[in-house]
């Protein structure tokens, strides 16, 4: 396998752990990808979003960049994928080589233009967020696999094998015939891999890749990269988590403030040593390391027994979405209600008999595979969706008649995706949000001011939130839940898109709130994590909820 | 492909095997020939079969409030219009100074509404019974642009998108304690709040959108192929032919008519 060189610029050199090494000395296959980035502006920025990046990528060559949210992976990913095109939204003052044709760009009006179909046929880019890859004019997901293949021209026969084997590799096999829409999150990032591989470009950058994973998308992700490797894809992944899956790769490449502050192979980081203590230096705190998946550690004690009812209690819930209609009335109709749920065959409950009791102060944790219906479960604590049979009472209430926004007093909802949740032009209008009708302004303007402050976003309070960077975003959405003080904490995927700084906020919060009489439900596909947090785990599979 | 989705049953499977392009011809044709022809019987009996399909297809909801939408506006002018200033009008029924409304006025208006009816209901009808997927790769395979297909396809869907997203926003606010009440002040409070993450979001969408389906080749000038299949037969195709050729034959004899009566 061919030695990727990826070098800092000699403004950083002292820092880099190859410095000194020349950037394509010394490397046998030629670079199919490099990139040499003396500076990124955005239109709109002061500052420059890049500087002094340099990364080269050789055919079969496995890269890591490593950086916190914030720290420009999303922009170099794009940067080097063609989907940022120097010019259109910032300008660049360097070099993008592809397969030895390089560009050179000063942020002049005689720069190259990048053409994005050809750039797109090298380098695959699958984005953040999952959902905006799709072309959303395909009806199956099979379809929306073979829509590459289709602009190719390819045969028929041909699209057929191609989407199978996708399909197979991803774990997508028994969702080939569903709507794409109604896909859940896990599963819809398995798709827009299954969309940026099935062409088979050389190079492969992925943003993110492993949120809302669960485990077996994890390892099939791992089976799929290595698998990739093999056949001489170079691969890159930008995250702000230490993945097991990173500790293989060629090279680790660590971002931070727009720049390169250390690289080399994860061995020199310190990568392998459960505490960091030799690399502790290399990596910023802000990137996560995996959870320590200690099956042996002591669960927490769990709240003692409680007077008066419970803070939430389910009895015998059971939830199907409707069957489907073909027509196209109704088939709009019921996608227009469609939450994305799981891989539930059309018609097939959601919900079996689920019973579920939260004390106060009791956190909960339910995992499960993806699309096994657990957003589908939360969204019943506040009736956004009411159960075909069965009842759910928070503090001994049955909700069934109340509008949810009454609900909401007492139950607060954490959604996967935040942007759905941030409305306001402000980060301290977002969190005041109809704060003073619950507790009065003067009260409003203390919780919204403290709610900032347990994130972490105090300072940011007058920016836009639209313009935080995504795990802000998640934290700003966590704020909005937590200033309402609820009875009921439910948060959905609450890890996805934090990093490690946002992950011990998200930490603290939970168990703060938890200790001040909160009952917490989280669901999440991350196990680990569960463990570190929760007092019981409870799973969800097949729509029946059962203790892990 | 349009065998192989588990949920479908053999009812609609049937009504599949339409071409869209058999489907999209028909409502072409029969609007033009309406609005040629301009015959009320015809207009009637074309607005009767619309309807009848409509509440047969299951369409019915969608189809008679959009047609309400577009109609009744149009209807009430066209009324105005030529029910009170008709200037051939001989039978005249009531008079307010230059105002009259006259018998050959009304007839007029009512035939000019039929006609729009009829046109408009015909293509509602096939806009929202047409399955997108099978128009967008019947119209691929016949060597459409890629781009245009997209476009005409993104049309089509981009309402019951737009209103999944803005379902979901509304239901992150409601969990957020907005309590939306049936009445007008408060709907119009919640659509205010809904509209800015709404746009903000579909124009960051718009954007990564773009990059993905260039990345993805859409714009690929080179022969390009069709994953779905669609079924069609020579019945069909000649269906069509007969029906572009009757719908081009009642625009000449249209024409022909016009020029030998003025």
């Amino acid at each position: 396998m061919a030695e990727p060189v990826v070098t800092s610029s000699p403004g950083n050199a002292g820092k880099a752990s190859n410095a000194g090494k020349d950037s394509n000395a010394g490397v046998p296959g030629k670079p199919v990808l490099a990139a040499g980035i003396r500076q990124f502006t955005f239109h709109d920025g002061q500052t420059p979003a890049l500087q002094d990046v340099t990364v080269s990528f050789a055919p079969g060559s496995f890269t890591a960049i490593l950086g916190a949210s914030g720290s420009g992976k999303s922009t170099l990913g794009r940067l080097l994928a063609g989907w940022l095109p120097p010019g259109g939204h910032g300008l660049l003052a360097g070099f993008l080589e592809l397969s030895g044709t390089r560009l050179e760009f000063d942020g002049g009006p005689g720069d190259p233009r990048i053409d994005a179909a050809q750039w797109g046929r090298h380098v695959g880019f699958v984005p953040q967020d999952p959902g905006s890859v799709l072309s959303t004019v395909r009806a199956t997901v099979a379809e929306e696999l073979a829509f590459g293949l289709e602009n190719a021209g390819t045969e028929r026969a041909d699209m057929q094998v191609a989407v199978e084997r996708t399909a197979g590799l991803l774990g997508l096999r028994n969702q080939l015939d569903q709507d794409p829409a109604r896909l859940s999150g896990g599963q819809l990032r398995r798709l827009a891999i299954g969309c940026t591989i099935i062409a088979g470009p050389p190079v492969l950058v992925m943003d993110e890749p492993f949120a809302s994973l669960d485990t077996a998308g994890a390892d099939d992700l791992a089976t799929l990269v290595r698998d990739l490797l093999k056949r001489g894809t170079a691969v890159v992944i930008l995250s702000q988590m230490v993945d097991p899956l990173l500790l293989d790769a060629d090279t680790w490449v660590v971002l931070s403030g727009g720049t390169v502050t250390a690289c080399g192979p994860p061995a020199g980081m310190g990568a392998g040593h459960a505490e960091g203590s030799n690399g502790a230096g290399m990596l910023p705190r802000a990137i996560r390391r995996p959870a320590e998946r200690n099956a042996a550690a002591p669960p927490k004690p769990p709240p003692g027994p409680q007077a008066g009812p419970a803070a939430l209690q389910l009895r015998g819930v059971s939830f199907a979405y409707p069957a489907p209609q073909t027509h196209g009335e109704r088939r709009r109709k019921r996608w227009v209600k469609a939450v994305r749920t799981g891989d539930s065959t059309p018609g097939t409950p959601v919900l079996q008999d689920v019973h579920l009791t939260v004390q106060s102060g009791e956190i909960v944790a339910v995992t499960g595979p993806n699309g096994a219906g657990k957003s589908t479960l939360l969204r019943h604590f506040n009736g956004l969706l009411k159960p075909t049979a069965g009842t759910v009472l928070v503090s001994g209430n049955d909700i069934s008649g109340a509008p949810v926004g009454r609900t909401a007093a007492a139950v607060g909802l954490l959604f996967q995706q935040p942007r759905d949740q941030l409305f306001e032009r402000t980060v301290l209008r977002e969190v005041s949000f109809g704060l003073d009708r619950l507790v009065g302004p003067d009260m409003a303007a203390e919780r919204a001011v403290a709610a900032l402050q347990a994130v972490g976003l105090a300072k940011a309070a007058h920016g836009h939130p639209a313009e935080l960077p995504a795990s802000a975003q998640r934290l700003l959405a966590l704020a909005t839940v937590l200033a309402r003080r609820p009875a009921v904490l439910a948060l959905d995927e609450p890890t996805v898109a934090l990093d490690g700084d946002g992950l011990a906020l998200l930490d603290a919060a939970v168990g703060s709130a938890a200790a001040e009489g909160a009952a917490v439900v989280l669901v999440t596909h991350d196990l680990g994590y569960a463990r570190t947090v929760a007092h019981r785990i409870l799973t969800l599979d097949g729509g029946r909820l059962a203790t892990a | 492909m349009t065998a192989s989705s588990a949920g479908r049953t053999a009812a609609p499977a049937r009504r599949e095997r339409l071409n869209p392009l058999t489907s999209l011809t028909a409502a072409a044709a029969t609007a033009v020939i309406t609005t040629a022809a301009g015959s009320w019987p015809l207009s009637l009996a074309v607005v009767a079969a619309c309807l009848g399909l409509s509440v047969a297809g299951g369409t019915a909801r969608r189809v008679l409030p959009a047609g309400a939408a577009v109609l009744v506006p149009l209807g009430l002018s066209l009324l105005w219009l030529h029910g009170l200033f008709f200037p051939e009008g001989r039978t005249v029924l009531a008079a307010w100074g230059p105002a009259r409304i006259t018998q050959e006025g009304l007839e007029f208006a009512g035939q000019r509404i039929l006609q729009l009816a009829a046109v408009v209901l015909v293509l509602l009808l096939f806009s929202f019974s047409v399955r997108v997927p099978d128009l967008v790769a019947a119209l691929s395979a016949r060597g459409v642009q890629g781009r245009f297909a997209f476009v005409l396809a993104s049309t089509l869907t981009l309402l019951p998108a737009i209103a999944a997203r803005a379902q979901r926003i509304r239901q992150a606010q409601e969990s957020r304690g907005l309590v939306v009440s049936g009445s007008l002040v408060s709907r119009a409070r919640a659509f205010r709040l809904q509209a800015v993450p709404l746009v903000l979001s579909l124009i960051e969408d718009a954007g990564t959108r773009a990059a993905a389906l260039e990345a993805r080749g859409l714009s690929n000038t080179g022969p390009r192929t069709s994953y779905r299949e669609v079924a069609d037969s020579g019945l069909q195709r000649a269906a069509r032919t007969v029906l572009v050729l009757a719908a081009l034959a009642a625009v000449v004899l249209r024409v022909a008519q016009a020029g030998a009566g003025g």
